[in-house]
């Protein structure tokens, strides 16, 4: 504790090189994603395509699974479906979060609050039994609506915070003394806002709605067959993964592999919670 | 401070009412169907009926859903209370051993790598290690769990469960505590208490454990939902029949009032959590609006 001290330019430059890894990360990962038919030996959800349960062989790199699926092309198509699902439902959570939040710290400060209070109630509640309760309001296919919309009122929540701290912070106080307009003081802050913030918080956004989306198919809310994503892979693993861990091993890895890249290309700064 | 205790207070109780109304709306999803206004209507009688603590009976089980409640939320609780037990022993010394400068840029290169392991995978893992390396038992009775004494018999049934909460909820707890080392790091207080003559270990012990353990505090409301959220998922892997498995399952069967109940059950205990922490927060934080 008691080195606690000078960050400078090392930390900056690691930040810088940690970001790049991450976003190149995800540019791979898109061009897997969007390569995938090619790159996929078998079509999405073929049985019987090799053995049950065969261990990674230089047939099947990855095994297969209790169907005899091929594991590399099934990781594949999972991978693409959960990637498909968490791009729109990571816009939805920073539009609705961040984005809101930052907009409503500049409201009327009745408005402000009361949508301040709305969003403490909702980041009260577990992220993951939100995503629950609003597909079980609506249906499956808005899987990536419910995911974005439940990692919604944290970043909210953080957002407002932060924008309301900028919005009378002492700069902001000397700038309006100095005869700055406010609306000024708001285009300055949003340019910020776009600039230093919106990369960091839309990686960190993808990673959130990635672990909601592939728990919710884990729970069995998600996905469905033939579009099975790696949540539902991973949970369809379950009964015999103890035994044959490639089938839940892989699906894993490119999940956390997918959610790694989204963390460093968000940044390694603490003054964000993860 | 008493006006802080008092704000905070009323903080809590709007909280809980808007927690009720949501828990209550949820409860009347159902109606949705017949349209807007009989929704309203259903949404009206289930505040009524929630004040008077009439929540309905359960579909599940066909017994009142507080009777239902009380014979799950022990598990929840007792899962809860013994994760967070365990969150703290791992997250407190790996967050302070990470709060050093040299470890801070290791630290966040690693917290990446383990904050990329969704819950459900790290229960997974945990059960494949026991079963095939320890040659533990992963799979239990169900009603086995709902003793507490069969966790000391069975050290290797409970652990699981619970080291899952534990080392979700260490994440909460390193992060909470490495985000304050982050701002009390350039803080200028530090270099005018040097000057003023206090040394260092004297700044460290003085000032800067009370914001670590403030700030550790302030963060309790989060803490719960990180552990709640883990509890879900514990519950679910490790088929343990508590509260969030009731939820989850409600959900599944469209019993909106059972849901309701969970969702108002949860929502309080977090939003309690948040206003014992920053009220204990406040005298440990206020000389240095740190929080």
């Amino acid at each position: 504790m008691s080195a606690i001290g000078t960050g400078g330019i090392a930390d900056s430059r690691v930040q810088d090189i940690c970001r790049a890894i991450g976003w190149i990360g995800l540019g791979l990962v898109a061009v897997t994603v969007s390569l995938s038919d090619l790159l996929a030996a078998a079509p999405a959800d073929a049985t019987g395509i090799g053995p049950l349960l065969s261990p990674p062989s230089t047939a099947f790199q990855l095994g297969t699974d209790i169907l005899g699926r091929d594991m590399l092309s099934e990781t594949l198509h999972g991978l693409t479906a959960t990637v498909r699902t968490a791009l729109p439902a990571s816009i939805i959570a920073l539009s609705f979060g961040a984005l809101a939040g930052f907009s409503a710290a500049r409201m009327p400060a009745p408005l402000a609050f009361g949508l301040r209070w709305l969003a403490d109630i909702f980041a009260a509640l577990p992220t993951l039994l939100l995503a629950v309760l609003i597909v079980g309001l609506t249906a499956r296919s808005w899987l990536g609506v419910a995911a974005g919309l439940a990692a919604t009122p944290y970043g909210f929540v953080h957002a407002f915070d932060r924008a309301r701290r900028d919005a009378y912070a002492a700069h902001a106080e000397y700038a309006r003394a100095t005869g700055l307009s406010r609306t000024a003081l708001l285009r300055r802050d949003l340019v910020y806002e776009f600039r230093a913030v919106l990369s960091a918080s839309a990686a960190r956004a993808l990673a959130s709605v990635t672990i909601i989306l592939s728990t919710l198919s884990f729970f069995g809310f998600g996905a469905e067959p033939p579009q099975r994503d790696l949540g539902l892979m991973i949970a369809a693993s379950r009964p015999y993964f103890l035994h044959a861990w490639w089938t839940a091993a892989y699906p894993a890895l490119a999940l956390m592999t997918f959610i790694l890249f989204a963390r460093l290309a968000a940044g390694l700064e603490e003054s964000e919670p993860p | 401070m008493l006006r802080f205790i008092a704000y905070e207070g009323g903080r809590l109780v709007l909280g809980l009412v808007g927690a009720a109304f949501l828990a209550a709306a949820v409860a009347s999803a159902g109606h949705l169907r017949d349209g807007v206004f009989p929704f309203f209507v259903a949404w009206g009688e289930r505040i009524g009926a929630f004040a008077a603590l009439r929540f309905g009976d359960c579909a599940i089980s066909g017994s009142p859903i507080l009777t239902e409640l009380s014979n799950r939320l022990p598990v929840t609780g007792e899962l809860v209370v013994q994760g967070a037990v365990a969150a703290l022993l791992i997250g407190v010394p790996v967050g302070f051993a990470f709060a050093f400068d040299g470890a801070r840029r290791v630290a966040a290169l690693l917290v990446r790598l383990f904050s990329a392991v969704p819950t459900f995978c790290l229960a997974l893992a945990l059960s494949y290690l026991a079963t095939n390396q320890l040659h533990w038992h992963a799979q239990h009775d169900a009603e086995g769990w709902l003793y507490a004494p069969r966790f000391l018999l069975q050290p290797g049934g409970a652990l699981l469960p619970v080291l899952t909460i534990g080392l979700a909820g260490a994440a909460a707890i390193q992060a909470a505590l490495r985000r304050v080392a982050e701002n009390i790091a350039e803080a200028p207080w530090r270099n005018q208490m040097r000057r003023m003559g206090l040394s260092r270990w004297e700044i460290e012990w003085n000032l800067c454990l009370p914001l670590f353990l403030g700030a550790l505090l302030a963060h309790l409301g989060e803490l719960a939902v990180a552990l709640l959220s883990a509890t879900a998922v514990a519950e679910w892997v490790f088929s343990l029949p508590g509260a969030a498995d009731l939820f989850v399952k409600s959900i599944a069967l469209q019993d909106w009032s059972a849901a309701g109940a969970v969702l108002f059950v949860f929502a309080g205990l977090t939003l309690a959590a948040a206003f014992a922490g920053r009220c204990t927060a406040q005298p440990l934080t206020s000389p240095f609006s740190l929080s």
